[in-house]
């Protein structure tokens, strides 16, 4: 990497030299914007999937009960909470507060729920994933869609571990506080 | 003083800036991070007290509450022999529709010949596939009402034979009295039963009983106990005689 030294020494933010400004603006570009997108379109993602469940908490309760994977009154609970805590995740990643940890409990739930749907496809059940409201058993004449479901999932999945690997990005509290 | 005493004192001034600017950085991102988690939290919190203050109304058993399985809450539909034929629905599965067609006059007839009893599990399972949620739910309650009525069996003929399809508003409350005077039921309490969706809490408890019990789709079908799959007709009654 070629250094500046012959350059006149000119303190910028930081106490920085401009020619480490520079050299780092020109390595920082542009991940740091696309981490932003990143960060936004995950954001966004979870506060969609909670929006809509949230207004029926029943359905929720219901949509993780068709899992089978826990007792009805634990399922029930899950249900409750999540849409809640996913309204939080997207608002924190929108913001851009506290990202790499958003965006670890982001990777965690997301992993929860590829397991979830694998192991409904692998049970052969029919069930709706509830991942953006309804939920529930499937009627008769509807097909699982664990495919693309799960597709997605690990695509959300891989933006949030990209987030965690580098969580600095433009337009963040985190930039603003640090 | 020396010009290069004066540029370690620069060199110590601008360590101690940096460390300082470094402590601030921890001290920001250590709040930062509690700030996050708090939010988390409080999220988390609100999720749980929401569902502690929307627990079910105590759940109301209906007249003619079956105790098989130890589930103490399907309902007899007819008959009192001594094999136990439990039906698992949902009123608006149209493939129950089909049972009710096909295999049902099958269990008539066994009901006649003294040889089963016929328990039903009307249940919750396609609560979202109504505008609004819910009806599956809704028509499973009131056929509890009937069953306080003791007229659950035509009742519940009556509702697959006027099923609303999937997606729509489902058979208002009116229609469903109305289906009720056809099967005889002429009787205000059913309407202000209905009405009052006295028995939603029970089908709740009931779905998720089925749940527990391994029911995964409806209609299925037990003949004391054992589940008969593909529920035909022939099946069925080949259970019942083994049995």
């Amino acid at each position: 990497m070629p250094t500046f030294r012959h350059l006149p020494e000119r303190r910028g933010r930081d106490g920085e030299t401009e020619s480490v400004a520079l050299t780092r603006w020109i390595e920082g570009w542009p991940w740091p914007w696309i981490g932003t997108v990143a960060r936004v379109a995950l954001g966004v993602v979870w506060i969609i999937a909670g929006a809509l469940k949230v207004g029926d908490l029943a359905a929720s309760g219901r949509a993780v009960v068709a899992y089978r994977l826990f007792p009805p009154s634990v399922a029930n609970t899950i249900g409750s909470v999540l849409p809640f805590l996913e309204i939080a995740l997207g608002l924190l990643l929108i913001l851009g507060l506290a990202t790499r940890l958003s965006a670890i409990v982001s990777a965690v739930l997301l992993v929860a729920y590829i397991i979830g749907i694998a192991s409904v496809w692998a049970r052969g059940l029919r069930i709706d994933c509830g991942c953006f409201g309804s939920g529930g058993d499937l009627a008769a004449n509807a097909h699982p869609t664990y495919f693309s479901e799960t597709i997605r999932d690990i695509g959300l999945l891989v933006v949030a571990v990209y987030l965690v690997v580098r969580p600095r990005t433009r337009l963040s509290l985190d930039a603003l506080l640090a | 003083m020396t010009k290069g005493s004066n540029a370690n004192v620069s060199k110590a001034q601008r360590m101690v800036k940096q460390q300082m600017a470094a402590e601030r950085k921890r001290r920001a991102r250590i709040l930062v991070t509690v700030a996050a988690v708090a939010v988390l939290v409080v999220a988390i919190i609100v999720g749980l007290s929401v569902y502690r203050s929307s627990k079910p109304a105590a759940v109301v058993i209906p007249a003619g509450a079956s105790d098989v399985g130890g589930t103490q809450s399907g309902l007899v539909a007819a008959g009192n022999g001594p094999v136990k034929v439990e039906v698992y629905f949902d009123f608006l599965c149209p493939f129950c529709k089909q049972f009710e067609a096909t295999v049902t006059p099958t269990l008539d007839q066994l009901v006649s010949a003294g040889k089963i009893t016929l328990i039903w599990h009307p249940l919750g399972f396609l609560d979202s596939h109504s505008k609004p949620s819910g009806y599956s739910t809704h028509a499973a309650a009131s056929a509890g009402c009937a069953s306080d009525a003791a007229k659950l069996k035509a009742y519940g003929e009556g509702l697959f034979a006027a099923q609303p399809p999937e997606g729509g508003p489902g058979l208002s409350d009116d229609q469903l009295i109305d289906i009720a005077g056809n099967a005889g039921i002429i009787n205000p309490a059913f309407a202000s039963c209905v009405r009052d969706a006295k028995y939603a809490p029970w089908v709740t408890q009931l779905t998720n009983q089925a749940v527990q019990r391994g029911v995964t789709a409806t209609p299925t079908v037990l003949v004391n106990g054992k589940v008969v799959q593909p529920p035909t007709a022939e099946a069925v009654t080949a259970a019942v005689n083994a049995a």
